[in-house]
């Protein structure tokens, strides 16, 4: 199982002090809490529109994982994965591990998710998945390691954490 | 108008101060802080999910989804904002400041606010306990616009974050349950750089 074991992310931080703007690897980011991403799920399963959710972080991700193999010239698939599972972690999304991974299909565990762990520390448990950003992150990170264009997989998440599973599970295959 | 007599607050020292914030998600990946957990992502991500809902949401159902919207942010601003204006972030930068409770932890606040990127804003006028007004000379609400002028204003998370500063200044003791305390104010976006003025202007009032 790769997983981010060490540090192989260069993660570079940068504070822009005329537009008070903050950026990680040149991408302005924005710093926002369990709350904020617990009412915009619920927003999007109200609104019927996970799977619009969904689809923006896969473009997000797919977008910043690309463009930093790119930069930084990461061609192997073991280094890319670790960097993908590492950048997850870094900016607070969970603790992600690739249990396996091939040109069609995967598998993907968190053993810590931001977004579930958020929900239930202010709702509690709940009797659906809600990693809708993690389950775009996942299919964005895919496509970024195999070099193809987003909508290229498609995921399901099949085991949760909000649903009280020890750690949330996603089968990746091709679309 | 504006109910500090002696401004206390220095803007430019917390500025530089809170600006040089880095953060980095633990072994676990989380990052736990303020009494909330917290993500850095891209702000693309989040500017896009709610512009393209509430551009693709039936017209009956828009301001419902808008006030969602802005809820996220208010009840984000209320929990996250009393866990900042309680750290020791605060206590080592802010407080000493702080001479005119509650108005100067309101324009202290601001400060904290556009330290951390969220929007480079501050008070301008003030009633305590009726009224605020703010302006956000850069947010990154406003990216949604590149060309022209948009008709609907869309800093959703300012104006929530904005009517939860005007609950914790003056909405009663802070309720971690949120049944009290938060939705004691409402704000309104009177103007947006993204509807193509100088700036965006924020008026919070009695809910």
């Amino acid at each position: 199982m790769l997983q981010a074991t060490q540090e192989k992310l260069n993660l570079n931080h940068q504070f822009d002090a005329k537009r008070m703007r903050h950026y990680l690897n040149g991408q302005l980011s924005v710093l926002h809490c369990h709350h904020y991403a617990s009412l915009y799920t619920q927003l999007a399963i109200d609104a019927k529109e996970t799977d619009l959710l969904t689809r923006v972080s896969e473009e997000t991700f797919h977008g910043v994982l690309a463009n930093y193999f790119d930069k930084h010239n990461v061609e192997s698939l073991d280094e890319r994965i670790a960097i993908a599972c590492e950048h997850y972690g870094a900016i607070g999304l969970g603790q992600m591990a690739v249990h396996h991974l091939g040109s069609d299909s995967g598998e993907v565990v968190l053993a810590h998710s931001h977004v579930d762990e958020g929900w239930m520390k202010k709702w509690g448990k709940f009797d659906q998945p809600v990693n809708f950003i993690g389950s775009g992150y996942i299919a964005g990170m895919f496509a970024a390691i195999w070099d193809k264009p987003i909508s290229t997989f498609q995921v399901r998440e099949t085991q949760s954490i909000v649903q009280g599973a020890p750690q949330s599970r996603f089968t990746v295959y091709k679309a | 108008m504006i109910a500090t007599s002696i401004m206390t607050i220095d803007r430019k020292k917390i500025i530089a101060d809170m600006s040089k914030i880095q953060i980095r998600g633990d072994a676990h990946g989380m990052i736990e802080g303020f009494n909330v957990f917290v993500t850095q992502l891209p702000a693309q991500f989040w500017n896009s999910f709610a512009d393209r809902l509430v551009s693709k949401v039936d017209p009956a159902i828009l301001g419902a989804t808008e006030y969602l919207l802005v809820n996220a942010a208010h009840e984000c601003g209320y929990h996250t904002g009393y866990g900042i204006i309680t750290s020791q972030e605060w206590n080592a930068v802010v407080q000493p400041m702080v001479t005119n409770v509650p108005e100067d932890i309101l324009h202290g606040a601001y400060a904290v606010f556009t330290a951390w990127g969220w929007a480079n804003s501050e008070v301008v006028e003030l009633i305590p306990g009726e009224k605020m007004v703010v302006r956000a000379y850069d947010y990154y609400e406003a990216d949604v616009v590149n060309h022209g002028k948009s008709n609907r204003p869309s800093a959703y998370m300012i104006r929530g974050v904005s009517a939860a500063f005007m609950d914790l200044a003056y909405g009663g003791q802070y309720d971690p349950s949120g049944k009290t305390g938060l939705h004691t104010f409402k704000c309104e976006q009177t103007k947006g750089i993204e509807c193509g003025d100088e700036y965006g202007e924020f008026v919070v009032t009695r809910a």
